[in-house]
């Protein structure tokens, strides 16, 4: 469903480069619900960005339903993000001057959707993020819990069959964070395949599969890892490298 | 698939900078209008042809200082020699110039009496060799024969017994049939029969801004003035060359007067619209500049806009919008902002024109040029806003992600 090989990501800054992810080497599957964790700075915006065909990687193979994202122009980026990917953002980014239900409605109004049709999936998706009877409230009218909630909705709202969370639970308190979380999990289970950037490593661990990015490497945790690091926060953990993530479990 | 509602809903909880651009684009549209207009009405005016053949025309002045001048004499001489010189078409004594502002003026009436209604017409005194000299169109009657022309001394006020009127003249005295007029008898100075005897299609009045300047009528007169004029018809292309050889000619064939003002009816007509011109040329820059200030506040509207709502822009760029998408987003909120600006517009130019009608006699405004108006309003605001709509199409989606 999503492969990168080999995938690097360089910006460039006068005479400066930055390697800001190096020989990616990841694959996801239909229905996973993979975390990524990391350091700051450590690349997992950048990962997602790419992920989510917000940036074009600068080496690599990035294969998104088969087709070679790298090669496809913007225009043809934006409609597949449209279509295949939902973005769930750490601050929401709803548009203030527009209420619920016209939040919801931005992207389904660039899917090309009827009015009708938008309109049933706006309720529908408010209705399941327990917010039909204030769509024609302001963003500013909500807690920050709801409106992560209205961002949810807008996300869904296309059917995506990925959604990209970039620290959904962020600008959370915790009751409202592990709200949250439940409903990305009830979403996964419907299906939906998750990816989920957090620097919450409880959160982390509800996700099916853990990616962690060191430095612009990306290496996945395995369960026996899990074990090594349970009472070590994230970011203190040493560079993981495939080869060292083996050795760590004990492979 | 548009966007309108979404757009307008939100321009109506940002409203303070959109409402003060289509204010500007309300006064810009009212007065864009209005001093079309006002330039057209100059335009058609300066169009306006006079019925002369003004490209090969020119005269002087000729003001004589000798005693014992024999004005009769010298005016033969003087057209004689005129006429005599190659390239010269024909010559002859005329008391005013069209287009220069200064001439003489009659009333004529039906009946001759006191308190009768006349109405005011430019007299051109001229021989039998007048409508040949200012190239006009006799459309019924007859030129003047030479056995027509009276001399008029200094102090004369009678007048002659037949006159060639323009058809504007004509209309007016019998409105509806101007063909009528010919052959009636109709009275100047109240009580003096005059004849009308032909009709010239056009020949305009010295004053431009009279409403009666296409009233005009020709006197088969022959003056005696110390301050005369010759009007000199030229063959195609030879005026400029024999202004000079004619007033050469002229100052040496009699010393006791001088020539001067040799002047080509092209720069009378010039002097004339002087006026005209400018003021065209001061709404015209009004205009140019009133339509700079309001693109360039569009512009700035947009810039400011779109800086301001960066993260908003990836967003949508995240959330699957084209660069395509987020340019119409903001051309069509311009068309929005444009549309309430010329609807105010378009009211504040029709009442300024209704003020403008009442107070200075203007005709009132057409409607083709308020629509014009407001499409080109709309094409500035369109313009305006493209280049701002590109940048913020350039922004990136990943803006959408960023922390600052």
């Amino acid at each position: 469903m999503l492969l990168m090989k080999q995938l690097g990501k360089v910006f460039h800054t006068g005479e400066v480069s930055t390697h800001a992810l190096r020989e990616v080497d990841l694959e996801v599957q239909e229905g996973d619900f993979v975390s990524v964790t990391g350091p700051s700075g450590s690349g997992k915006t950048t990962f997602l960005n790419i992920a989510g065909l917000l940036e074009v990687a600068s080496s690599g193979l990035f294969l998104l339903d088969g087709e070679n994202v790298n090669q496809q122009t913007d225009s043809q980026r934006s409609k597949m993000r449209n279509q295949k990917i939902g973005f769930i953002f750490q601050s929401f980014n709803l548009i203030p001057e527009l209420n619920l239900f016209d939040n919801v409605d931005v992207p389904l109004r660039y899917r090309g959707f009827d009015a009708k049709e938008r309109k049933r999936r706006i309720e529908q998706q408010l209705e399941l993020v327990g917010l039909a009877s204030r769509m024609k409230h302001l963003p500013s009218q909500l807690s920050g819990g709801q409106q992560q909630r209205v961002a949810i909705a807008r996300a869904l709202a296309t059917s995506p069959r990925f959604l990209l969370a970039d620290e959904p639970t962020g600008n959370l308190d915790s009751q409202m964070a592990q709200s949250v979380m439940a409903l990305l999990e009830d979403i996964n289970r419907q299906g939906t395949t998750i990816i989920m950037v957090t620097h919450d490593h409880g959160l982390a661990q509800r996700a099916k599969r853990q990616i962690l990015i060191k430095d612009g490497r990306v290496s996945e945790l395995t369960a026996a890892m899990h074990e090594t690091l349970h009472h070590e926060p994230l970011h203190i953990v040493s560079p993981v490298s495939a080869e060292h993530s083996a050795k760590v479990a004990g492979v | 698939m548009f966007e309108l509602g979404p757009i307008f809903r939100a321009l109506l909880r940002q409203k303070v900078g959109a409402i003060l651009i289509a204010l500007q684009i309300a006064l810009t549209l009212s007065i864009m209008v209005n001093a079309i207009f006002m330039m057209q009405q100059r335009s058609s005016q300066m169009a306006r042809p006079s019925g002369l053949d003004e490209a090969n025309l020119f005269y002087l002045s000729n003001t004589v200082f000798g005693q014992n001048y024999n004005h009769e004499a010298a005016l033969a001489d003087d057209l004689r020699l005129i006429r005599g010189i190659p390239g010269v078409v024909d010559a002859t004594q005329i008391n005013a110039i069209p287009l220069s502002g200064g001439g003489w003026s009659m009333g004529l009436q039906h009946k001759a009496g006191e308190g009768e209604d006349d109405i005011g017409v430019a007299v051109y005194m001229v021989d039998d060799h007048g409508i040949n000299t200012l190239g006009l169109e006799l459309i019924a009657g007859e030129n003047f024969q030479l056995t027509d022309i009276e001399w008029r001394p200094a102090a004369s006020v009678s007048w002659p017994a037949r006159a060639i009127v323009s058809q504007a003249m004509a209309e007016a005295l019998y409105p509806g049939a101007y063909q009528t007029a010919l052959g009636k008898t109709v009275y100047i100075n109240q009580n003096e029969a005059i004849q009308i005897s032909g009709i010239v299609k056009t020949l305009q009045a010295p004053w431009n801004g009279w409403d009666g300047v296409e009233r005009s009528m020709l006197v088969p007169f022959q003056m005696e003035n110390r301050n005369g004029r010759y009007m000199i018809r030229t063959e195609p292309g030879r005026r400029d060359e024999l202004m000079p050889i004619i007033e050469k000619a002229l100052a040496e064939s009699n010393k006791n007067r001088i020539i001067r003002n040799v002047t080509s009816l092209e720069d009378t007509r010039e002097d004339s619209y002087r006026s005209h011109n400018a003021l065209n040329k001061i709404l015209l820059l009004v205009i140019v500049i009133l339509t700079l200030i309001t693109a360039f506040g569009i512009v700035g509207l947009a810039m400011f806009s779109i800086n301001r709502r960066r993260r908003q822009i990836g967003t949508r760029r995240a959330l699957g919008a084209t660069q395509l998408q987020v340019m119409r987003y903001f051309m069509l909120e311009n068309f929005l902002i444009s549309t309430l600006g010329v609807t105010i517009g378009a009211i504040a130019a029709v009442g300024l024109n209704i003020w403008l009608v009442s107070k200075f006699e203007l005709a009132p405004l057409q409607p083709q040029l308020l629509v014009f108006g407001v499409l080109a309003l709309y094409l500035v605001g369109q313009l305006a806003v493209f280049y701002p709509a590109r940048k913020a199409a350039a922004i990136s989606p990943a803006t959408a992600t960023r922390s600052v």
